[in-house]
């Protein structure tokens, strides 16, 4: 058998990975074995998984419409690039490429939504954005309950948040937020009155 | 005085032996993907961008106090030999090593904290630990990257979180691993089936089987499969959590081999010694298959003339790029295999 990595050498060593109970084996000479390393760089791999992942989404939308998909206006990748390479080409790309992504990150990570740690100098419109989506899903509640008075509430309570919101975000500078405290703020609203 | 010269003539630390749970777990890799916002991800940024951007996150890194002391080494700089030898520590991967412009490897004190810039991502920050350290591993890279952020302005999105060249790693950007050492459960035929459920917990497994059931040592690596929706701290947690169930099965694999095959295991752990401590030439693959044989001895109390840190130790310092720094030049698998067998001597006859 012939090394799956480098189609030169002889086949000697199967390299296995198991993810969610099923098994993935390549067969490797052991030089490439080598190179993979029992501890090698994961990225290695995560080209081929996202191809594998992708490859279950193509079948899923056979009929899409333009081959090439849409095109990022920053770094001029396309995602039939993407596809090709499973690499994106800039932090743009997510934006351009959102509705590509989404239902591809839902089948990575099961998920889509980041909980995880904020640059401190984002961590207040991380905060406010949170609190966006916290007062929509309670407006969507009280508009199914018929508590039209508190929806009204609720909504210009939205509207205010997404005004401080778009005034903040003009003006990102780095470090703004926050000195070196140790961050354990106290929550302080001031929107109440 | 950490020096060049004393990076690649000394082991990195985390061989020690000196962590928790490291009669089963060798080391522990924590490392974090981050990119610059406003530039281009490294596949897709020019020679001259990619210089631009070393130089800032090694200028950031340069002023970071947990990376005092640190070596920059850019790698159009290093030799054929440092690439191999910083590939063979995990301190760089195959591909990046080889690569082209603007590429830089940062290496801080004992191996404890390194950095690749302009790998996959700007900047792969990670920490490697001696045994089962997940949680703490994570928490300094952690505080390093709440350093460096002050100077460097990462690309996020409030949805997604660290944008990274690969979807895979989107999120917290974070990859916790473990090296194991599972030769008990391998010899008791019980690998696949405690493997299978780990893997069902969302943790991926990689190892290599060879010919015949552990050829390769019993050695697998062990790390989270998803990076986006869970906090870095939880994901590090799991991975703890698991390594050291995990660790405790291969325990008692350990203990019935040894109750019910002592005297062959005893055996075969004192020719395993023999061979290491005598041979005059030796391939790589057969001291990776007598070392793990003599770390389960040692870890049974069958021998006491060698510790784990020496086996931890042969494992690194016999790779071949090891050698060929050593050596100079390119040897031949001839002189590799001569020059492997004195230095595996060499290191079992100093601890005696
Ligand atoms: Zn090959
Ligand atoms: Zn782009």
């Amino acid at each position: 058998m012939i090394c799956e990595e480098c189609n030169e050498r002889e086949a000697t060593i199967k390299f296995a990975e198991m993810t969610d109970g099923e098994l993935t084996s390549w067969n490797l000479c052991e030089e490439c074995a080598r190179e993979k390393g029992a501890a090698a760089s994961l990225s290695s791999y995560a080209g081929p998984l996202v191809n594998i992942l992708m490859g279950l989404l193509e079948e899923a939308e056979e009929h899409g419409p333009e081959p090439s998909g849409p095109v990022c206006p920053r770094c001029g990748l396309s995602y039939a690039e993407f596809r090709s390479s499973g690499k994106l080409g800039c932090a743009v790309c997510y934006a351009s490429f959102h509705g590509e992504l989404k239902p591809l990150l839902r089948r990575i990570h099961g998920t889509t939504e980041h909980t995880g740690g904020v640059p401190s100098c984002r961590e207040r419109e991380f905060d406010s954005l949170k609190e966006v989506k916290r007062l929509q899903s309670e407006l969507g509640r009280a508009i199914r309950n018929e508590e039209y008075e508190r929806a009204a509430e609720l909504r210009d309570r939205v509207r205010a948040k997404e005004r401080e919101l778009a005034s903040t975000a003009g003006t990102d500078a780095p470090g703004t937020a926050g000195g070196d405290g140790s961050g354990e703020d106290v929550d302080v609203r001031d929107d109440d009155a | 005085m950490w020096t060049f010269e004393t990076m690649m003539h000394e082991p990195p630390g985390w061989v020690s032996a000196a962590g928790p749970r490291s009669d089963v777990i060798l080391s522990t890799r924590v490392r974090l993907a981050r990119n610059l916002e406003g530039s281009s991800f490294p596949n897709r940024a020019t020679d001259e961008e990619l210089v631009a951007i070393r130089e800032r996150v090694l200028s950031a890194m340069a002023g970071s106090n947990y990376l005092t002391n640190a070596l920059f080494i850019r790698m159009e700089e290093a030799s054929p030999a440092t690439k191999r030898v910083l590939v063979e520590r995990h301190l760089a991967s195959p591909d990046f090593a080889d690569g082209g412009a603007g590429r830089a490897t940062v290496v801080g004190e004992k191996e404890v904290v390194s950095a690749m810039v302009n790998e996959e991502d700007h900047l792969r920050l990670q920490s490697i630990r001696s045994g089962l350290q997940p949680v703490d591993a994570g928490r300094l890279v952690q505080r390093i990257d709440c350093e460096l952020e002050r100077n460097l302005h990462y690309a996020f999105a409030s949805d997604w979180g660290y944008l990274t060249a690969c979807p895979t790693n989107v999120g917290t950007g974070i990859r916790v691993s473990v090296l194991a050492h599972l030769l008990g459960l391998a010899r008791g035929g019980r690998i696949a089936q405690v493997l299978g459920s780990v893997s069902k917990l969302g943790l991926s497994v990689r190892g290599f089987h060879g010919e015949g059931s552990a050829a390769l040592g019993g050695f697998f690596q062990i790390s989270n499969q998803t990076t986006l929706g869970q906090s870095e701290e939880d994901i590090a947690y799991t991975v703890e959590r698991v390594a050291g169930q995990l660790a405790g099965l291969e325990l008692g694999a350990r203990e019935e081999l040894g109750r019910k095959h002592g005297r062959r295991l005893s055996d075969e752990v004192h020719r395993a010694y023999d061979v290491l401590s005598n041979a005059r030439m030796i391939s790589a693959e057969e001291v990776m298959e007598k070392a793990s044989t003599l770390r389960l001895g040692v870890a049974l109390g069958l021998i006491d003339e060698v510790d784990l840190g020496s086996v931890n130790r042969l494992l690194v310092v016999t790779q071949p790029g090891h050698l060929m720094y050593v050596h100079g030049g390119e040897p031949t698998e001839a002189q590799r295999n001569g020059a492997r067998a004195d230095l595996v001597r060499n290191e079992l006859k100093s601890c005696e």
